[in-house]
């Protein structure tokens, strides 16, 4: 395999090779391997790599696509590689934006005095959509608002930054322990040589986590994980975090409320759940308090949890902490609550609720991305200098008319991934999703969801949008 | 367990031993196109048919004793009843089902077992009776029916013999003693209507529950329908009978601890004994076959209605709670 005409470019980080073509240090071992590699054994790796997800059905579903119930996810078997000393970085910058984040939750549904003292505006956090005014006054057990978030990360030239915080329901983290086994056997010497530390114990964390909010008293917590069911885009994670977490998987038809306590249906009877893991959106998880036509969710789970007999996984109403528009507050979060200046950096973000940055962003909608503050997935965002003069005619009038829902970004040059295009090597935009846990204490697994936008030039990576996945390694020390 | 893993599972079991049994029965169909008569070509697709309780696409099986209209009407019910999507019987549905089933129960059943079915749904996915019938259709059906051999082989080693194994099996059983007796009573209704052909086409169902050698040791190489219907039946060592499909339905409801109602548990077991009883004491006293064969699959319906009751569309007001 070779990499002459790899294409380098000075504004833009290459995950593997510095500007003059040298590989970096921690990629060296890597780019030596695959330089010793023939065209037909790196296709050859490629192919078991993708036959393996075909095989194994790693898949997800494509919103309105009638013909992609099962799609698999495309996945590169080049992985990219962090070095001890960057994953140390990310680790401690993550620890410290949930604990911040955690702190907010608990502070803007409690005392709300991060609103009384100036940080954030009243308007910004509860006319957020997100915002629960139900869970005003809940205590959550351990403070733990958030146990599972998924931090999206991008790298420029000037290092990380931090994209968006997802600490509703994220997901990716499949697919991460997936791309590990897959690439891991196609790449085995190299692995091994390598000295790459292990990802496949995220769902022992990820059950000691939940077992560690579940109700007092609750010797073996009984777990249930609640899915919205099988047309569900993420709907294999779910089946493959409760096998890994050995819980029921259930659906909100399978749970029902009875004074107070939350049970599941089984051959046996009525079992009582302790932890419901939801990966339901807040709108449908409770028809009786929130949409009252959601046929997902279980008529009186929040009146449980209330008192306590039922731990709810991610709290509900913590989007509000995840909103793009809260998102510009978190640096100020982490200064107000931990007076400590924030470890990993956000995006510059402009929020359209300020005439000012709405005026700005109106001008700059070429060189921008705009987004709607309550969307995900990559869907409802518009990137500037990907669109039409018409496509930024009709957002413009979008953004117009509710200026509220939309934050707009600089175009970042995110960092380049040599992929496996058609045989040869080619840079390939990509970010990073490190999944944390957190019931009474933080723990992360040293790896994270390579998301890659394998469309020539693309910055979208979203999977529902043409990005598929890569394996990424973290060294050793 | 939770009762709709539990009903996923045994819908899985019922639907890759329905999809198993038809893949079988047209093997042994399209093998027969190459040199049996086409009398009996015909008697073999209403047997099918018959046994589905289903019409044929171009509402009837006529008989015409050109092998050219035999050949080209064999295509087209070889392709309703393989890869036909709106057919529900079809072995693509039934198969598809089987495997969609497992897709939703991946966390309670084994990663080698999802593989297996998940790589045959693959194979089949990619293919339409055009493809099969250029070669050797035959070669597709038992291909697939190895498939499935290879699955419940995986199955019996690597899945752990929860409520969730005892489901599947109670699923497999019930499902073969009940296609087993619209078999029958199919075979039967064919026979009348075919009363030239001297034994009814009965070699074929030796064939396909795998019984020629016993009969031939029980009885002679003279076959005889009424010794074969016996066999298949009521034979408790042959591994496919409708009796040890019985015995084994039962084995399995005994192994699940009982329900949320203890009543309607052991009106489940009643029932599995009574249709045990049935075909092991009654069968050799009675005369009328095929009065006895609706009887029995009369129970079977009864037994699945009785099971989704006591395990999993039980009323949760008096349920009790664990």
């Amino acid at each position: 395999m070779e990499f002459a005409g790899y294409d380098l470019d000075d504004g833009i980080y290459d995950e593997m090779l510095q500007p003059n073509g040298e590989p970096r240090e921690h990629s060296r071992l890597l780019y030596e391997t695959l330089c010793q590699l023939s065209s037909d054994e790196i296709n050859s790796i490629q192919e078991r790599v993708t036959r393996s997800f075909s095989n194994e059905g790693i898949s997800f579903t494509v919103y309105g696509d009638a013909e992609a119930n099962e799609r698999i996810i495309p996945v590169d078997c080049l992985p990219r590689i962090l070095p001890p000393s960057e994953w140390r970085h990310l680790e401690i910058g993550l620890t410290q934006r949930l604990a911040a984040l955690n702190r907010f939750l608990n502070d803007v549904y409690g005392e709300a005095r991060i609103i009384d003292d100036g940080v954030i505006p009243a308007d910004v956090v509860r006319g957020c959509p997100q915002y629960r005014s139900e869970m005003c006054g809940v205590a959550v057990p351990h403070g733990t608002w958030v146990a599972i978030c998924g931090t999206d990360l991008v790298r420029t030239n000037q290092g990380f930054q931090v994209l968006e915080d997802n600490l509703r329901v994220p997901s990716g983290v499949s697919y991460m322990i997936a791309n590990r086994k897959v690439v891991k056997s196609s790449l085995r010497r190299l692995y091994r040589s390598s000295r790459v530390r292990g990802v496949e114990h995220y769902g022992r964390l990820l059950q000691k986590t939940l077992r560690e909010l579940s109700p007092s008293g609750r010797n073996d917590p009984c777990i249930a994980l609640l899915t919205p069911g099988v047309y569900n885009s993420a709907f294999y994670e779910h089946m493959f975090l409760a096998r890994e977490i050995g819980a029921e998987l259930v659906e909100g038809r399978d749970l029902l409320v009875n004074g107070g306590f939350v049970y599941m249906r089984t051959t046996t009877g009525l079992r009582r759940v302790d932890v419901v893991y939801r990966r339901v959106d807040d709108d449908f998880l409770d028809p009786l308090v929130f949409r009252e036509d959601s046929l997902l969710g279980v008529p009186g789970l929040i009146h449980a949890y209330k008192l306590g007999n039922v731990a709810v996984v991610n709290a509900p109403g913590t989007g509000i902490a995840d909103d793009k528009s809260v998102y510009a507050y978190v640096p100020d979060m982490i200064r107000y609550y931990l007076g400590e200046e924030p470890i990993l950096l956000n995006v510059e973000t402009h929020l359209c609720r300020r005439p000012e940055e709405l005026e700005y962003t109106l001008d700059n909608l070429e060189n921008l991305v705009v987004k709607r503050v309550g969307e995900s997935g990559g869907y409802g965002m518009l990137v500037g200098p990907h669109s039409t003069l018409e496509e930024r005619d009709a957002y413009a009038e979008q953004v117009r008319a509710d200026p509220a829902d939309f934050i707009s970004q600089p175009v970042l040059p995110l960092s380049r991934a040599p992929c496996l295009i058609e045989g040869r090597p080619e840079p390939r935009h990509v970010d990073l999703r490190p999944f944390v846990l957190h019931g009474t204490e933080t723990r992360l697994v040293p790896g994270a969801f390579c998301r890659v936008a394998l469309r020539r030039g693309s910055l979208v990576v979203n999977s529902s949008q043409g990005g598929g996945g890569k394996d990424l390694w973290v060294l050793e020390d | 367990m939770l009762s709709r893993s539990a009903q996923g599972l045994y819908w899985m079991g019922r639907y890759l031993e329905r999809a198993q049994h038809l893949c079988r029965l047209l093997q042994l169909q399209v093998e027969a196109l190459v040199d049996r008569p086409v009398r009996e070509i015909h008697l073999g697709w209403s047997r099918i048919y018959g046994a589905l309780n289903r019409q044929p696409p171009f509402g009837g099986i006529q008989f015409d004793r050109r092998d050219n209209y035999t050949l080209a009407d064999s295509y087209t019910l070889a392709g309703d009843l393989t890869f036909e999507r709106s057919n529900p019987d079809s072995v693509w549905n039934c198969f598809s089902l089987g495997r969609e089933n497992a897709r939703q129960m991946r966390h309670r059943i084994s990663a080698e077992m999802w593989i297996c079915l998940n790589l045959a749904y693959l194979r089949i996915q990619k293919l339409d009776i055009e493809d099969i019938w250029k070669t050797s259709p035959e070669n597709f059906y038992a291909e697939t029916v190895e498939e499935i051999h290879t699955f419940s082989g995986v199955a019996a080693t690597t899945m752990y013999r929860d409520e969730g194994w005892h489901f599947m099996q109670l699923g497999h059983c019930i499902e073969r003693a009940q296609i087993s007796v619209a078999l029958f009573l199919s075979q039967i209704a064919t026979a009348k209507l075919y009363q030239d052909s001297p034994d009814g086409d009965c070699t074929t169902l030796l064939r396909l529950y795998h019984a020629f050698d016993a009969y031939d040791r029980k009885h002679s190489v003279e076959i005889q329908p009424h010794q074969v219907l016996d066999l298949l039946a009521a034979d408790p060592l042959l591994p496919n009978s409708l009796c040890r499909s019985l015995d084994s339905a039962a084995a399995e409801l005994a192994a699940i601890a009982h329900g949320p109602s203890a009543a309607s548990s052991a009106a489940a077991s009643r029932l599995a004994g009574r249709v045990q009883a049935l075909i092991r004491h009654e069968w050799p006293d009675r005369k009328d076959r095929e009065a006895m064969l609706r009887q029995i699959g009369e129970h079977c319906r009864g037994l699945h209605d009785q099971i989704m009751t006591a395990y999993i569309d039980y009323s949760v007001e008096d349920a009790p709670v664990h």
